[in-house]
């Protein structure tokens, strides 16, 4: 399809009320940020959908002319929920600037940092901004047990709803209409490990702070390793921590995921999406950096090969830039077009090799599934394949994403305790550095979210450019160039939607890529 | 008052409805404003504008109340983009309802996009036209972090956005609704759940010129700093990590009001320069700075040979 026979209407004309045919979902809550959906069905599926990025703040125009160092904490701030991703892409792209390379201390200490917001991430995601799309919160009404959290939530609920307030219960009720959970023990074991989730993502937060100095946005990262020094009494404290998320991830999410799933059996198939998956891999096993926890790969139309960074381009075509489309991002602009024709979102469109990718915990899972022979993420995947009875290609779904999203969040909790154990007290976590006045540095990792990307060149020692690729670049992608649409915009091609104003259906796929706006347009 | 009962309620809002002119009309709305002030809960609508929701996970963060408690016990949290069931147009109406209702407290995350309307945009409007409204009818408004309070990063030289704070953007506006500004990036849970327990049992805290809680910004942070015996002494660390004060790293403790050093981050586990890393003034009303004005200003490292 050519790019002059694409036409979309600016996303912010109305829907037609009268119109049965199509909504607009905005704002799609429950996620970070800023995003609108629009749907179109015929047959009562969706036969088209626009996924369009609703705010802009500039912060690759902020960066130029400052400081090479401010990077770090400035990107940090795109993101309140994955600052650490973007605060290591960043640390990374100036490593390589700078040619530093992080002490064993420092590659450990930056490991667990990421881990840790890895962990509160995929909690916060599940509990609190998907699971109350499948389970009855208002099962708790009848609750008839003895959980001090549950009794409270239930006493709360029936004084509200007796007090005339406005909006009871609010923000758990009201919601769309939808076919929620009616198991009773499915709904109150999983809310009340949402009401347990608060405390234990908090507690993320904390064990991210032993080596990150605070979160969310934590002063700690910086090229050359952390600032903060090992002690034994950091690392027990760390350790402590992490034995309570390890029981919550064992105990209690990877079992609600599953479970969840299985009370779910149609999303095992809903949501499909491009099944173009991308990832750079991170977290390394050694100073060399060659190894790496999760690897990276590009796997498109089931063939696996290796990641090429010079086959990445944006395009613009349809999103609200000035600057020219298709450009490398080591060469990327940043120049805002609101009034653009034919332009829908502030998002950019990111292709690789011309394909819309997938990138998050799915991508990472079927990459590690192809590329390895026995690793602990694959193995702990075909353990739960098996386990659900259900076959490797149902993972590109809605329940498909939750599921690989918990398994990996265990395996990188229990990793967790091998690389803390590895910290050597007294020995340095941080290398000093010069910056140089020209130079120029990627930083490649994987986001909680999935594949993230810096590209930095300084010269006369301040940034001359800097351009963020970030996964819900990927995944909330528009229409390319060439009219393809982007991996949400695909998944949503083909999911029913029983009733327009309850569109229940369309947000469940939605955020099944635990999309995070203020990252993908940053 | 809370002692009444719901009956009595009923009749003393009828009376009230009387006195002050109003129909009968307008006694189930004075029930239900009474209501959700006795039952001790502060009626919130929490918008964000060119935000990264830092502040509100931040807020999450909170430790006795956590945020169950919260939730429960102090805010009757009627909207909020990251936690809320409702979404689309039922989000929507949420919001128009509760700004058309009136007696609520707005939370405001994140800056005004005052140069660019179309940078922000909320269920097909712009989010600094939604501004306007919710802050027209509410009864007080916070402004939850930098961005909120002065602009903070979208706010920053280059922007392309224009972005300001609340305060700004409402005075500019002509809208004269007082604002209690609450930095930092993010916020402490505990100088946003002090400022609204505060206010909803013993009335508006003491506020500064800049409307800044006191309990919270009086002091600075260098004043309060586990190194400040070491600036006295003149011992400097040279770079990250080192033991010494952090002024010659560009440490802006020295002009940041907060009580960061004193209270320290996630429940007391740590903060930025126990960790090794200079205050980069996240809480200071110039937060981040000018272009020109590095967070960090480290020397060479030992590394480089001299001549």
């Amino acid at each position: 399809m050519s790019r002059s026979s694409v036409t979309i209407d600016p996303i912010i004309q109305k829907t037609p009320k009268m119109s049965r045919t199509s909504a607009t979902i905005d704002p799609i809550t429950r996620i970070e940020g800023h995003l609108a959906i629009r749907v179109e069905t015929a047959s009562g599926r969706v036969a088209k959908a626009f996924s369009a990025g609703e705010m802009f703040r500039g912060f690759e125009m902020i960066l130029k002319g400052r400081h090479p160092l401010d990077a770090q904490q400035i990107t940090q701030r795109i993101c309140g929920v994955c600052p650490i991703s973007h605060g290591m892409a960043s640390v990374l792209a100036q490593d390589e600037a700078y040619g530093v390379k992080s002490t064993d201390n420092g590659r450990l200490g930056r490991n667990l940092i990421q881990a840790a917001n890895f962990i509160q991430s995929h909690l916060i995601h599940f509990y609190q901004l998907s699971a109350v799309d499948f389970i009855d919160v208002a099962a708790v009404a009848s609750y008839q047990g003895n959980d001090p959290g549950l009794k409270e939530l239930k006493a709360w609920v029936s004084a509200q709803r007796s007090a005339n307030v406005l909006y009871p219960a609010a923000p758990f009720l009201p919601r769309y209409s939808g076919d929620y959970a009616r198991n009773a023990e499915l709904n109150i074991m999983v809310l009340k490990h949402y009401l347990d989730a608060l405390d234990m993502r908090a507690l993320a937060h904390r064990m991210c702070a032993v080596f990150a100095g605070k979160l969310p946005h934590a002063p700690g990262l910086v090229p050359g390793g952390i600032t903060e020094t090992i002690t034994a009494k950091k690392i027990a404290a760390f350790e402590s921590m992490l034995s309570k998320l390890r029981a919550f991830i064992d105990g209690c999410y990877l079992p609600d995921v599953l479970e969840t799933a299985m009370a779910f059996p149609g999303y095992l198939k809903e949501g499909k999406g491009c099944c173009n998956f991308l990832a750079y891999g991170a977290f390394p096993e050694s100073s060399t950096h060659d190894a790496t926890l999760f690897p990276s790969g590009v796997l498109t139309d089931g063939n696996l090969t290796v990641l090429d960074t010079e086959r990445i381009t944006e395009d613009t075509g349809h999103s609200y830039y000035a600057s020219p489309s298709g450009l490398s991002p080591a060469a990327g602009q940043t120049v805002p077009g609101h009034d653009k024709k034919g332009a829908y979102s502030w998002v950019k469109a990111p292709r690789y090799n011309g394909r819309a990718m997938e990138v998050g915990p799915l991508a990472r899972v079927m990459i590690d599934g192809l590329k390895r022979d026995n690793s602990p993420l694959k193995q702990l995947t075909e353990k739960t394949l098996g386990k659900l009875n259900i076959a490797a290609e149902n993972l590109a779904s809605v329940m498909g994403r939750h599921i690989a999203r918990a398994i990996e969040c265990k395996i990188v909790a229990d990793r967790c305790a091998h690389w803390v154990e590895q910290l050597v007290p007294g020995e340095p976590a941080f290398e000093d550095f010069d910056i140089p006045a020209t130079g120029r540095g990627t930083g490649l990792t994987e986001a909680p979210r999935g594949a993230l990307g810096h590209w930095m060149t300084i010269r006369k020692g301040a940034i001359e450019n800097y351009q963020c690729v970030v996964p819900t670049t990927w995944n909330c992608s528009p229409r390319d160039d060439n009219g393809t649409p982007g991996p949400i915009e695909q998944a949503l091609v083909g999911t029913p939607v029983a009733d327009l104003d309850n569109p229940i259906e369309a947000v469940r796929v939605v955020r099944s890529f635990d999309p995070c706006l203020a990252c993908a347009v940053h | 008052m809370s002692h009444m009962t719901r009956r009595e309620f009923v009749k003393l809002s009828a009376r009230m409805a009387a006195a002050m002119g109003l129909g009968s009309s307008a006694v189930p709305r004075i029930v239900e404003a009474l209501d959700q002030f006795a039952s001790g809960t502060l009626p919130v609508l929490w918008l964000q504008g060119l935000s990264c929701s830092g502040c509100s996970v931040s807020l999450m963060n909170s430790d006795n109340p956590g945020p169950l408690r919260i939730l429960t016990r102090y805010l009757s949290l009627c909207f909020h983009s990251t936690l809320s069931t409702a979404t689309g147009a039922l989000g929507m109406e949420i919001i128009h309802r509760r700004i058309d209702e009136g007696a609520y407290c707005l939370i405001v995350e994140g800056s005004v996009p005052r140069a660019m309307p179309d940078a922000c945009r909320i269920g097909e409007t712009f989010f600094t036209d939604q501004l306007l409204k919710a802050a027209s009818n509410a009864e007080s408004i916070i402004a939850a972090g930098s961005c909120a309070s002065s602009g903070g990063i979208p706010g920053a030289d280059n922007s392309p956005t224009g972005a300001v704070g609340v305060p700004e953007f409402l005075a500019d506006n002509g809208i004269s609704t007082p604002v209690i500004r609450i930095p930092g990036c993010p916020v402490h849970p505990d100088w946003l759940v002090g400022a609204l327990v505060h206010a909803l049992k013993f009335g508006v805290p003491d506020l500064d010129r800049q409307g800044r809680p006191t309990m919270f910004f009086s002091r600075l942070v260098h004043d309060q700093c586990p190194r400040f015996a070491d600036y006295e002494r003149e011992q400097f660390a040279r770079t990250f990590s080192e033991p010494g004060c952090y002024f010659k790293l560009g440490c802006l403790g020295p002009i940041t009001h907060a009580d960061c050093s004193l209270r320290l981050w996630n429940n007391g586990v740590n903060f930025c320069i126990n960790a090794g890393s200079p205050c980069i003034g996240c809480a200071a009303e110039d937060f981040p700075q000018a272009v020109s004005f590095p967070m960090f200003t480290k020397g060479p490292s030992r590394k480089v040979k001299k001549g």
